[in-house]
């Protein structure tokens, strides 16, 4: 079965690359405007040839000699395959450059720089991977440079997928994941962009109505998953939690997983189907793919750690779209702990600036959630909480009134969902009515979605507080106090007792769709007739934690404090003078004197 | 539905459609057959798969020449009845971008029936039981009851457990009148419906029963702090050690 589905596949992958490739041959050449001509005929052909020749030398003498020397020794540690250069290449060499030359415009084009490296069509690929990767990141890209970076990436992925065998390459595993996110970003924004019908131009209608492959989601989702079977990741995972020994593994992974490039490829493209089902709303599909991974720290692939947030992003925004709060908190709590242990090492990596976002994005999904599922939390993370959407959580805490702080957050921290099909831009007529009457942005269904959720549990807050004020109460006293109905309370205090139930992962389950019913309130209760009598549960104060903390601190501090060697005497040529206080600092090497005032300052520090 | 495992993958699911629902088959449109005959039997023997379904609509977001509205109908009824669980919504967010579908000798019953049901959907979610039949019975929800309910066998009684969802986790005893408003039963039919549940009918005064479940018992309780050894190995460690 496995054997056949990976046949399918590939065949689909292959016609798809065939397609594209026409698509964007007409789509790079139309600039030249000669394809008016049915037949171009070689002498003209040739002289362009020779032309564009001339065209690349001059703008190779343009070139900085700092740029041309790096991309030789990028070039150098590529064909090496020596990771240690090719990561200083890539993560400090590439941005430097760019701050320098390339802020705001391009780097050279790679036909330009071909001679260089001996056109070595490969170096040429990963070297245009990067090169539009900052046009997405710093420029404006336009529709070629959408249209040809996704050439490039499909040029990449069948180069990896489709060659004799695995191909002899190494690159660091911090490139392996830009790569996949970068690719699933460009799909992305190229998604969002052929949405805005209004604003395209003549060339760019006719571009997309002959080009409905380009970034299609089929075409997407096809690479992610011929990763995934190539590198056979899944089988890689389950046989580790299996605890099979290397060489079993290694046999089970077969030629392509045991390489770092596959392995590593394949696992971030199950990170990749994860964020690119939730961009197309299928939540449950998103977190299906993830079956196998474990999410937890200890995982040997969580060394990239932006990888590692994106992860952790999306699982919880999935859960919170599957109403399963408390697994969300628990994702959100446990990502953002590690950032905030982080932070340290990480404030000049390039990536920090996108980690933070990402983290402040969470830190408002997490208010989202403890608003609608009220449950004792991590201190650290709330007080952060507090801290940035104070205001917003107060207001989202007292029900109806607070339904534009929630869709303010959501659609804050939400991901830039994407509709999975182009508007009919091959077909004029259907197209004019599109632009007529367009249909809803993908980030307002869902956010329509999530608010209907969130008004249906509306009235809780409010009788939430009430409830607290006592131990039991009749239903018709309780409809008085709210000035509500006694029947239409009724049914509210049951849509309360519900948000107060949720599916919830068990420790030892597989997967992350699994889960059983738990309670997330603090506060219970039930109705006896007409009767309704409250449950409060206390947490006593705890102690330990802080306990433990501080004596572990003060440890730290005493055997810092016995580690460090005395302060220099101040006057040697005095006499010694026997120490006052005996005992408290003792080592064996014998420079009394400063004793006293080592006591002196620790009194003050004392008191 | 106790368990979200049982959710993801329900005993009645064959192999066929677990390879189809696990695996990349799931997006050859050519498979959309076998899982819209699924849907149908799970119509006609009150079974329900979600995921089995979302794969449907999964199909019909990338194809959307595929798109039939008659099986999206049915999904969202059969999806209906998994409340409190939010599969309603996890349907209508694969409904993407509006189908185009300009045959006029076939008109699309979606677009009119879709707000019917996102409004049954509604009510079933605040637990407004009354109102929810109020609706379902009113000229409103006519062909969506001609149409479609009334193929799809025990309809109502999946939502009735709906509302013994909600009733049990709430109430301890419960007036018999309300019971019948939330059920849309009475009389013989009322009693007979609690008996099946082993609800407890007083006749005498008209109350219901419940028995206990881990949702109707309540006590206050106080969280004590339980420190656990492991927690205190480096302090202990240290101690020793100095």
């Amino acid at each position: 079965m496995a054997q056949q589905r990976t046949a399918l596949w590939e065949a689909d992958l292959d016609e798809d690359f065939h397609d594209v490739d026409l698509n964007l041959a007409i789509g790079s050449y139309g600039q030249n405007g000669l394809y008016d001509d049915a037949q171009p005929r070689i002498d003209e052909t040739t002289l362009l040839v020779v032309q564009q020749q001339v065209a690349q030398q001059a703008a190779l003498a343009q070139v900085p000699d700092a740029v041309k020397r790096f991309i030789l020794h990028f070039h150098q540690a590529v064909l090496e395959n020596n990771l240690a250069e090719i990561t200083v290449a890539y993560e400090s060499g590439w941005n430097r450059l760019t701050e320098k030359h390339y802020a705001k415009n391009e780097w050279p084009e790679a036909e330009v720089i071909a001679p260089l490296v001996n056109d070595d069509q490969i170096f040429l690929i990963l070297y245009r991977e990067l090169y539009y990767r900052h046009v997405y990141s710093r420029l404006q890209p336009d529709i070629d440079d959408r249209f040809h970076s996704y050439e490039n990436s499909c040029e990449l992925f069948n180069y990896l997928l489709n060659s004799d065998g695995p191909v002899p390459l190494e690159l660091p595993e911090q490139w392996l994941w830009d790569i996949i996110d970068e690719f699933i970003y460009q799909f992305q924004s190229f998604c969002v962009w052929r949405l805005k019908v209004k604003s395209k131009s003549d060339d760019e209608l006719i571009l997309l109505a002959d080009a409905s492959q380009v970034w299609s989601s089929y075409s997407v989702l096809n690479v992610l998953y011929s990763l995934i079977q190539k590198s056979k990741i899944n089988e890689h995972i389950v046989a580790l939690q299996e605890g099979k020994s290397q060489e079993e593994i290694t046999k089970i992974v077969g030629e392509f997983g045991v390489r770092p490039l596959y392995r590593m490829l394949g696992y971030f493209s199950i990170i990749g189907l994860l964020r690119v089902h939730s961009l197309l709303g299928d939540f449950t599909l998103a977190l299906k793919v993830m079956e196998n991974v474990e999410l937890n720290q200890k995982s040997p692939f969580t060394r990239v750690t932006a990888c590692h947030v994106t992860t952790y992003y999306y699982v919880g925004f999935c859960y919170i779209m599957l109403r399963r709060y408390p697994d969300a908190i628990r994702t959100f709590v446990s990502i953002l702990n590690f950032i905030l242990r982080m932070r340290q090492y990480h404030t000049r990596s390039y990536q920090y600036d996108q980690i933070n976002k990402t983290a402040d994005r969470m830190y408002a999904l997490f208010a989202i959630c403890t608003a609608l599922s009220p449950t004792r939390v991590d201190d650290n993370i709330s007080n952060i909480v507090k801290e940035r959407y104070g205001e917003q959580f107060a207001k989202m805490s007292r029900g109806d009134e607070g339904i534009p702080a929630f869709e303010e957050l959501f659609l804050y921290s939400c991901p830039k969902f994407i509709s999975a099909n182009p508007p009919p831009y091959e077909d004029p007529e259907l197209f004019q009515g599109y632009i007529e009457d367009p249909p809803v942005e993908p980030a307002q269904r869902h956010l329509s979605l999530f608010l209907s959720d969130v008004r249906a549990q509306a009235p809780a807050p409010t009788l939430r507080s009430f409830l607290k004020l006592y131990t039991s109460l009749n239903a018709t006293k309780l409809a008085n106090f709210l000035d509500a109905d006694e029947e239409e309370m009724v049914q509210q205090l049951m849509v309360m007792k519900q948000a107060s139930r949720s599916v919830s992962r068990v420790e030892s389950q597989k997967g992350l769709l699994g889960g059983e019913m738990i309670s997330t309130s603090d506060l219970d209760f039930v109705i006896n007739e007409n009767m309704v009598h409250i449950a409060e549960s206390t947490v006593g104060r705890r102690y330990a934690g802080w306990f433990i903390r501080n004596n572990e601190h003060a440890q730290r501090v005493l055997d810092t404090l016995k580690n460090s060697p005395l302060p220099v005497p101040p006057r040697p040529t005095q006499p010694a003078q026997p120490a006052k206080v005996d005992g408290v600092s003792a080592p064996a090497n014998g420079a009394p004197k400063p004793s006293g005032q080592r006591v002196a300052w620790g009194g003050v520090k004392a008191a | 539905m106790t368990s979200a495992t049982t959710w993801a993958t329900p005993p009645t699911r064959t192999e066929l459609i677990e390879n189809l629902v696990s695996g990349v088959d799931r997006y050859n449109p050519s498979n959309v057959g076998i899982l819209e005959d699924y849907l149908y039997h799970q119509i006609r023997s009150e079974e329900y798969d979600c995921l089995a379904n979302l794969a449907i609509l999964k199909l019909y977001q990338f194809n959307p020449d595929l798109h039939n509205p008659d099986v999206v109908i049915n999904i969202l009824i059969k999806a209906l009845a998994a409340l409190p669980f939010p599969d309603f919504n996890l349907c209508i967010s694969l409904l993407d971008e509006r189908p185009v579908t300009a045959n006029p000798d076939e008109p699309d019953p979606l677009p009119s029936l879709l707000p019917v049901l996102q409004s049954l959907h509604n009510l079933l979610q605040q637990c407004r039981f009354p109102a929810f039949w109020t609706l379902y019975r009113s000229e409103k929800a006519e062909s969506l009851r001609d149409n479609y309910t009334v193929e799809v066998v025990g309809f109502e009684n999946a939502v009735r457990e709906v509302v013994v969802r909600a009733v049990k986790a709430a109430f301890q005893r419960i007036g018999s009148q309300r019971l019948s408003s939330y059920l849309d039963l009475s009389g013989e039919e009322l009693s007979a419906y609690a008996e099946k549940l082993g609800w407890a009918f007083d006749a005498s005064t008209g109350v219901v029963l419940i028995p206990p479940n881990p949702d109707n018992q309540i006590e206050s309780t106080v969280v004590q702090e339980n420190i656990q050894l492991p927690q205190l190995v480096k302090v202990i460690t240290h101690a020793q050690a100095a």
